[in-house]
């Protein structure tokens, strides 16, 4: 029951955010979008080692966490000048 | 339950492969980019492959935007 919720919930997140990044005006917002994306993969990921039942999975949510955040600052410091 | 899910993700991928094509400023493009490689290192989980998911992970979603932006920014004319 509370998975099927968690699932749901992270399905609208999932399409919340994929409409930010369709229709986004300006870049920023396509970027803060993908962010959004990267966080909620992480977490998704969890969800579906635990649903599937191979904690295995959870290395690749470890991978996710720590290098998610370099393109983001990537393109930020590129929108800012530094580059 | 999780099929849904994961047809959800599916439907994310495409409509992001395809809004890559309509997207006329690169840097966008590239943020779109960012995200269809995110997708399916998911997808790779599901096909039970984590391997496969975590060097997807490493190379699209991070190596890929950095040597795309880097080129942007080599090639784009200063003003």
């Amino acid at each position: 029951m509370i998975i099927t919720i968690s699932l749901i919930l992270i399905g609208i997140a999932v399409f919340l955010s994929f409409l930010r990044l369709l229709i986004g005006p300006t870049v920023s917002d396509r970027l803060l979008a993908a962010d959004t994306l990267t966080t909620i993969t992480a977490a998704s990921i969890v969800l579906v080692a635990f649903v599937l039942g191979r904690l295995i999975y959870m290395d690749v949510a470890i991978v996710y966490a720590v290098i998610g955040f370099v393109g983001v600052v990537t393109v930020a410091r590129y929108l800012e000048g530094g580059i | 339950m999780i099929n849904y899910f994961f047809l959800l993700l599916v439907i994310v991928m495409l409509g992001s492969a395809i809004a890559i094509i309509f997207i006329r400023n690169l840097l966008a493009a590239v943020i779109v980019v960012t995200v269809v490689s995110l997708v399916a290192s998911i997808l790779f989980i599901f096909i039970a492959s984590p391997d496969v998911a975590i060097t997807e992970a490493t190379i699209g979603a991070a190596l890929t935007t950095v040597i795309f932006v880097l080129a942007l920014s080599r090639t784009k004319k200063k003003t």
